[in-house]
């Protein structure tokens, strides 16, 4: 919609100056002895008024013709037939309210209109409107690298974001400082263990840093990185954790974005396995069906559990994420019962291509 | 060593590795015993009124309840060693209220410090509650976190959580709180205008010298008689709102 249309404001104080036109306008006819007052202002406000309009629609003949699009053959002839067109209109309104003013209203025409006129008006259409035309281009043009701009800078916030967010993903703090803590207290007895978990911690870190590069990655590659994840959580806490993985081969080779599973699974034992007393076991299941992977991921909750702060964010991260990459077309919805948390995510089949 | 007086000490932390350092770092001090050991916010708070220990070494991030949780319904104050991994917004406030806290992992020097220091006050036991950290922890509890999000009420034994949605009124009764949720009242020690400053001010509004209401739970405001209110409830309970509650609730509303 054009600017001005769009905003009342702008379109009062755009109608005002054609008004004061039209009175310029009126002046002038009397002056020159065209017309009586009435008729002169009868004649000129009706005819600013379907003009200040008239000349509006050129910003949708510019629109028509991106500036990266033209070819000027066309954009020439386009411009040149809506100006002589507009000129034609400009000389029938005029004609049209003469007409009104001099056999219905008052029996005598509101101005005179001499066929040297009649040129006149055809030829101040045309320029009017070809004017307008030009100041049109120009403030497309500058609406134009106004919005590129806006949109560059949103792109580098988007684009800042989403790596913070790898970064967190990455390297949560809390998951590395708790960790390393349960290797502190491993060497005092249990040295073997506390070397296992060293390795661990450094397979997840190490696989994490290499796939985060990657724009896709294999369910298969994703499950490795968490079963190093959940090796480590399993130390920390104990017989509280299980885990039962059911990949079928098929749903392994199928690609996604790396970084979906583990913080499934992270938010899993975070806001489930931690909070029930007695633990319990986190139930993945993938597989492939008419064309979709579809990944669940099933944990116990304490029923009693009133949500501290920052639950759901995980989840709400990794909905976003697949909301950029995939729009429409990932499906992810979670539910939670009085005992259970169930998380399911579907996803278009993509395999690697010559894998 | 031998002259020191014996400490009791609470090791408090959900996960076995963690605790089990602790204990392990506590072996080469023969006047620490360690009486007992919590896995969640809760027993911990069982255990604290049970064993009333010396010392505790407390988790903030813990199931059930968080360490400040633990601390405010206990209503202990001196003699906490807190622990953390990682907790940006805790360790800030530790730092403010110079509170002693040991960062995960923590070397076994660090730990003996702390517990030096921790000795040094128990020592000085009849000056313990009013020593500087003891009121550094008092300042940590009363305003932990941006605002409350559930409220704890502790009765006889059992331990009640009430997310702050729930909540659809609150009264002074002399030195409680009468909070009303889903039909059942429960009394907790505190000021109003302490659980005032806690609370969300856009969700929460003090209409009352002695009532503070749940916004969402506001159906509509009656006009018993010339300038006098009254809040009525979704509950039907109803509540009187003075001259300058009222005030507050036309803003709001």
């Amino acid at each position: 919609m054009h600017p001005f249309l769009a905003d009342p404001r702008k379109l009062l104080v755009y109608e005002l100056a054609w008004l004061v036109a039209g009175v310029g306008f009126a002046t002038l006819l009397r002056l020159n002895d065209q017309a009586d007052w009435v008729g002169a202002l009868c004649f000129t406000l009706p005819l600013a008024l379907v003009w200040s309009f008239d000349v509006l629609s050129a910003y949708y003949v510019c629109r028509s013709q991106p500036y990266r699009q033209r070819r000027w053959p066309v954009t020439l002839s386009l411009f040149g037939g809506a100006s002589l067109l507009s000129g034609l209109v400009f000389l029938g309104a005029g004609e049209t309210l003469n007409y009104i003013g001099g056999d219905i209203v008052r029996g005598q025409a509101f101005v005179t209109m001499p066929s040297a006129a009649w040129v006149m008006y055809f030829l101040g259409g045309s320029a009017l409107y070809l004017l307008s035309l030009l100041a049109h281009d120009v403030l497309i043009a500058f609406e134009t690298v106004q919005e590129a701009a806006r949109r560059e800078a949103e792109s580098r916030v988007l684009a800042r974001d989403a790596e913070l967010q790898m970064l967190r993903t990455q390297i949560n703090p809390h998951f590395l400082f708790n960790s390393l803590n349960s290797i502190s207290a491993l060497t005092g007895f249990d040295p073997a263990a506390a070397r296992e978990m060293t390795v661990d911690l450094a397979q997840f870190f190490r696989r994490t840093l290499a796939l985060a590069e990657r724009e896709r990655i294999t369910l298969g590659e994703e499950v490795t990185l968490s079963e190093h994840f959940l090796a480590i959580e399993k130390r920390r806490f104990g017989k509280k954790l299980n885990a039962e993985l059911r990949i079928s081969p098929e749903a392994a080779q199928c690609l996604l974005p790396p970084m979906t599973l583990q913080p499934m699974l992270e938010n899993a034992i975070k806001h489930g396995i931690r909070q029930v007393d007695g633990g319990g076991t986190i139930e993945v299941d993938a597989l492939v069906r008419d064309g979709w992977l579809h990944i669940a991921v099933v944990n116990p909750v304490a029923r009693d559990d009133t949500p501290a702060s920052g639950h759901g964010v995980g989840l709400k991260n990794i909905r976003e994420r697949l909301a950029v990459l995939y729009g429409q077309r990932a499906r992810i919805a979670w539910q939670r019962s009085d005992t259970r948390f169930t998380i399911e995510i579907n996803l278009p089949v993509d395999k690697e291509t010559g894998a | 060593m031998t002259s020191l007086p014996r400490l009791r000490a609470l090791v408090v932390d959900d996960e076995d590795l963690a605790r089990h350092l602790i204990r392990e770092y506590l072996q080469g001090h023969a006047d620490v015993e360690v009486v007992g050991e919590c896995e969640n916010g809760l027993d911990a708070v069982k255990q604290i009124g049970a064993l009333n220990p010396d010392l505790v070494f407390l988790d903030i991030q813990m199931p059930r309840l968080t360490g400040l949780e633990v601390l405010e319904l206990t209503g202990r104050r001196a003699g906490v060693i807190f622990t953390t991994a990682y907790d940006e917004h805790a360790i800030k406030a530790f730092e403010l209220h110079a509170v002693d806290y040991l960062l995960k992992p923590f070397s076994k020097a660090r730990f003996d410090d702390a517990l030096a220091r921790a000795r040094t006050l128990h020592a000085s036991a009849a000056a313990s509650a009013a020593s500087a950290p003891a009121q550094g922890v008092e300042a940590l509890v009363a305003r932990r976190g941006a605002t409350l999000e559930r409220i704890l009420i502790r009765d006889r034994e059992q331990v009640h959580v009430i997310p702050v949605e729930q909540v659809e009124c609150i009264e002074a009764q002399g030195d409680y709180l009468a909070i009303e949720v889903d039909g059942k009242c429960h009394l907790k020690p505190q000021r109003i205008s302490e659980i005032e400053e806690q609370l969300d001010p856009t969700r929460f509004l003090r209409v009352h010298r002695s009532f503070i209401i749940n916004l969402a739970h506001l159906q509509a405001i009656e006009r018993p008689g010339p300038d006098r209110h009254a809040a009525r409830l979704r509950s039907g309970k109803r509540v009187p709102i003075s001259r300058s509650g009222y005030e507050k609730l036309r803003e709001l509303v």
